[in-house]
């Protein structure tokens, strides 16, 4: 039921008529909420929000500079060990159907009952796709590395 | 504090199966890092994004503080090398994501480290603007 109600609202949010009509602040609120979701997932193990919000050809470098795929990260979302996902000073840089932003997430989790906690700064790219924003994509580096 | 020089670039030409856009963009990478090692202000000055969202060390850079970093750059004092990189275009969008390595010359040591990096350019009235650059050492 949880994870209905998540897909429904991503649905609900991602979905746009045409980013044209929309007020800057409107798009921006759009995806930072996705954004969110994306966060939450990690916690929910929820690939299916996933699916939704990056692109097919989605690329992601992790903190270790790691290239990922998007069926690594959903992968990697299915077996989550996260327990606690909370992002601070998102910017969003709008560049017509192009947006940029930038943020530093918080998570804390339990690994094999070790529990661990990691802080690190990102910075995703979202591009307008048939009718809908989708991450095309991202890379998190260590915060002062 | 930096200083680029590109002492070999992965591949400036079109690549088989490659947009135009994409091997604009490929050509731009070659000539920003060109730029950099000629501390050509102008030029990058052109290339960056006046909104540029540059991330270098897990700290966000304005545009203004990197171009005054290039300008106050002294010679010899660090060399990059790109080693990979591919492109892809969405429409006006090109993500590059690559390698490349960097050895630091601080009094008579070299330190070498390679990167990851991922490069967004979007094409603004005809011209393709880097707007957002950032890299990750490789811990391997």
């Amino acid at each position: 039921m949880k994870t209905l109600m998540l897909v429904a609202l991503l649905a609900s949010v991602v979905t746009s008529a045409g980013y044209a009509q929309d007020a800057d602040s409107d798009v921006e609120a759009k995806i930072l909420a996705t954004e969110h979701m994306w966060g939450q997932a990690y916690v929910s193990k929820d690939p299916k929000a996933l699916e939704r919000i990056l692109d097919d050809a989605f690329v992601n470098v992790d903190s270790d500079g790691i290239l990922q795929t998007k069926a690594e990260v959903v992968a990697e979302v299915r077996t989550s060990t996260v327990v606690q996902f909370l992002t601070e000073s998102m910017v969003v840089h709008l560049h017509g159907n192009t947006a940029l932003v930038t943020g530093i997430f918080q998570l804390k989790g339990v690994d094999r009952g070790k529990p661990y906690a990691q802080r690190e700064r990102f910075v995703d790219t979202w591009f307008h796709k048939n009718g809908q924003w989708v991450s095309i994509a991202g890379l998190v580096t260590r915060i002062g590395q | 504090m930096v200083l680029v020089c590109a002492t070999s670039l992965p591949g400036s030409g079109q690549k088989a199966g490659e947009t135009d856009g994409a091997t604009a963009v490929r050509v731009l990478e070659g000539e920003r890092v060109k730029a950099q090692s000629h501390n050509d202000n102008q030029t990058l000055d052109l290339i960056f994004d006046n909104a540029v969202v540059y991330i270098e060390n897990g700290q966000v850079i304005s545009k203004g503080d990197y171009l005054l970093r290039v300008k106050s750059a002294k010679p010899q004092q660090q060399r990059i090398v790109l080693e990979t990189m591919t492109v892809r275009t969405v429409e006006n969008t090109a993500i590059v994501v690559g390698t490349y390595s960097k050895t630091d010359v601080q009094g008579g040591n070299s330190l070498l480290k390679r990167w990851r990096f991922v490069d967004t350019w979007v094409n603004k009235k005809g011209s393709w603007m880097l707007v957002a650059a950032a890299a990750v050492p490789l811990s391997k």
